[in-house]
């Protein structure tokens, strides 16, 4: 499929097109009225017909993850005894995303690993949701030093999985048509193919992002070359996993990751007599009450448990079963943590420390 | 697209108090169902939650199941305090792979229950009566606190009654209405009590429930009596909300309980990290 130019400031005609589809979510460059070293951020809002004129898509990812497009943090998934529950039927209303990045892409095919792809069960409101999806991605310009997509054999600009993907070169973009009904959009538009220097120039851009991330995380790239082995060895041993002791459990490495789907089903009493509820919320493997059971037994009750299982999760659990690592690299849980952890800093230590155990 | 997460009617058809802390309720469910000895289901008590108990009478296509159930949280309160004949709960599954009834044949199975984890391998013990005649022995081990607290009293003699198969009783500790063995459950395995003779070890199988700290301690016992890891398995515990492999909390290394268990070969999980809590 083609690659055509669109000029920057005709990046409106692009999202009235898109308009057509559904409503748009966008990754935008916002002022936010406290932040601690900025006075702007990238956050997902929603486009109207007013504010797309001044759009720019963001060079960096969004503060905020697009999984709550697909898992929200809060979705009734029953009303019971209610017969027309038990079958849910497919939805056809259509969301669209702007501004996704390599990052967000991936995330969503891990996630399709547990809710979509496992044929024994398919979450009908996951599917449906992910279903509803058009997907307009982009390249990142520049990189910062919380990004590790490198160590995780990713990229910093999308490949697959998108519907049109925007990388930005000098007086506009280049759209990379991904699907069919990206090919259908983009062809409502009349856009000059895109010239080889101006691929070149896209290229030559990608490149500059790779090498420095790679620059970036080049001390890292030993204890993420195996992560599972790694892992797996430190099973049963504290050693190495002294970074945890500053976790303090808030769950927050969770909340804005954009594959930790862990939930929880919870259970309310509905508005009529005999009538219930049942919602799927997003839950935490940090909290405490995570592995409770009734009678007090917790297997997972020291918090260097709890603080280890993310990362069996992340890098063992989810690779022996799915053969993909459930760790996108966005570095989303390192620019949030209170307690300053980062996540190529605990693997490399766990790493130096199993290989001085050798 | 069929809603995992719906739970089906089911009536209350009978309550049965086993012992002061523990009841038997019978369902009756909507539509026939098929489940394996060792699966399970979640059962909900409607406004307050859900919760995952084994069914403990005989598997195969039902209309009608019985559940065992210990008051011990939130929904077990529920049900105990509150819960009639003729009430409507809801039922979800069944879920798990169930025991692996294959690896059975032509062997002797050791079963080893404790409290209320007789339950789910009272329905592993019908299972097995079914197909008596592939099995070799059925040697089943049962510890409670006292003789208030065994759970399917009146079941007991019927069962040792039956043709190549042996129940051996013990109570935590001694109790004028006793007079049987004493101890915990892993003394019934005792090189001098059960596992010299009576047991041939080498081509047998054990299955155990209970409490996780019993596992623990049958596991050893076992495995010092000449079991490998392969012919061990455990009914593991862990809390459970989707039941379908996705919610991410009840696993066991790679592993998740609600979809490649909760009956596991110990074999499988004994290198991972808390495994007995």
């Amino acid at each position: 499929m083609g690659i055509y130019f669109l000029s920057g400031s005709k990046i409106s005609d692009l999202m009235n097109v898109l308009f057509d589809y559904g409503d748009i979510f966008a990754a935008r460059e916002t002022e936010v009225a406290s932040n601690r070293n900025s006075k702007s951020g990238i956050f997902v809002t929603r486009l109207s017909t007013e504010n797309i004129q001044n759009y720019r898509v963001p060079g960096f990812r969004a503060f905020d993850n697009f999984k709550s497009f697909v898992l929200s943090a809060r979705t009734k998934i029953a009303d019971y005894p209610a017969e027309e529950w038990a079958d849910i039927k497919e939805s056809r209303e259509k969301k669209v995303l702007v501004g996704l990045k390599a990052c967000d892409l991936i995330s969503f095919d891990i996630l399709d690993k547990v809710f979509l792809d496992d044929k024994d069960f398919v979450d009908p409101f996951y599917s449906n949701r992910r279903k509803s999806l058009i997907v307009v991605s982009s390249d990142c310009t520049y990189s910062k030093d919380t990004c590790f997509c490198n160590l995780m054999g990713n990229f910093p600009y999308p490949q697959s999985g998108f519907d049109i993907n925007l990388s930005e070169i000098g007086g506009g973009y280049l759209l990379e048509i991904g699907s069919d009904i990206g090919d259908e959009i983009l062809g409502k538009l009349v856009l000059p193919v895109a010239k080889e220097n101006q691929i070149l120039e896209r290229d030559k851009n990608r490149k500059k992002v790779l090498e420095n991330l790679e620059r970036n995380n080049f001390a890292y790239k030993e204890a993420f070359s195996n992560p599972e082995k790694i892992v797996a060895k430190a099973f049963n041993t504290d050693a190495g996993w002294d970074l945890g002791s500053t976790c303090v459990s808030c769950g927050a490495c969770t909340n804005v990751c954009p594959v930790c789907y862990c939930f929880t089903l919870f259970d309310r009493k509905g508005n009529k007599k005999e009538q219930y509820k049942r919602y799927m919320v997003w839950d935490s493997c940090q909290f405490k009450g995570f592995s409770q059971m009734a009678g007090n037994m917790n297997p997972r009750f020291a918090h260097m448990d709890q603080f280890k299982n993310r990362y069996y999760h992340k890098f063992y659990r989810f690779y022996e079963r799915y053969k993909v690592y459930k760790c996108t690299g966005c570095g989303r849980c390192i620019d949030n943590c209170l307690g300053d952890i980062d996540m190529r800093e605990v693997l490399s230590g766990v790493f130096a420390s199993s290989e001085k155990g050798k | 697209m069929e809603n995992i997460y719906y739970p089906r009617q089911a009536t209350l058809k009978n309550i049965k108090e086993e012992t002061p802390t523990i009841k038997t309720y019978r369902f009756k469910l909507d539509k026939k169902l098929k489940f394996k000895a060792g699966q399970f289901m979640q059962l909900t008590v409607p406004g307050v939650g859900e919760a995952p108990f084994t069914p403990s009478s005989a598997p195969g296509e039902v209309k009608e199941m019985d559940i065992t159930i210990m008051r011990t949280g939130n929904v077990t309160d529920k049900l105990h305090d509150e819960a009639k004949v003729g009430d409507t709960l809801a039922l979800r599954g069944p879920f798990g792979k169930g025991y692996p009834m294959d690896k059975f044949e032509g062997k002797e199975v050791l079963i080893v229950g404790g409290g209320v984890g007789l339950a789910p391998l009272r329905a592993l013990i019908y299972a097995l009566f079914d197909r008596i005649d592939k099995i070799k022995k059925i040697h089943i081990c049962y510890g409670a606190k006292s003789p208030a607290d065994q759970c399917f009293k009146d079941e007991y003699k019927m069962w040792d009654k039956k043709k190549k198969v042996s129940v051996n009783l013990t109570i935590d500790k001694t109790h004028p209405d006793w007079k049987g063995q004493v101890g915990l459950v892993t003394c019934l395995l005792e090189p001098d009590c059960l596992c010299e003779g009576e047991v041939d070890v080498s081509n047998s199988y054990a299955v155990s429930c209970g409490p996780e700290v019993m596992l623990k301690f049958v596991t050893f016992k076992l495995l010092d009596v000449g079991f490998k890891p392969e012919q061990i398995y455990l009914s593991m515990n862990r809390r459970m909300s989707c039941g379908v492999g996705k919610c991410a909390r009840c696993n066991i290394g790679p592993y998740y309980l609600c979809k490649d268990g909760p009956d596991m070969c110990y074999a499988d999980i004994k290198d991972y990290p808390n495994v007995f809590g």
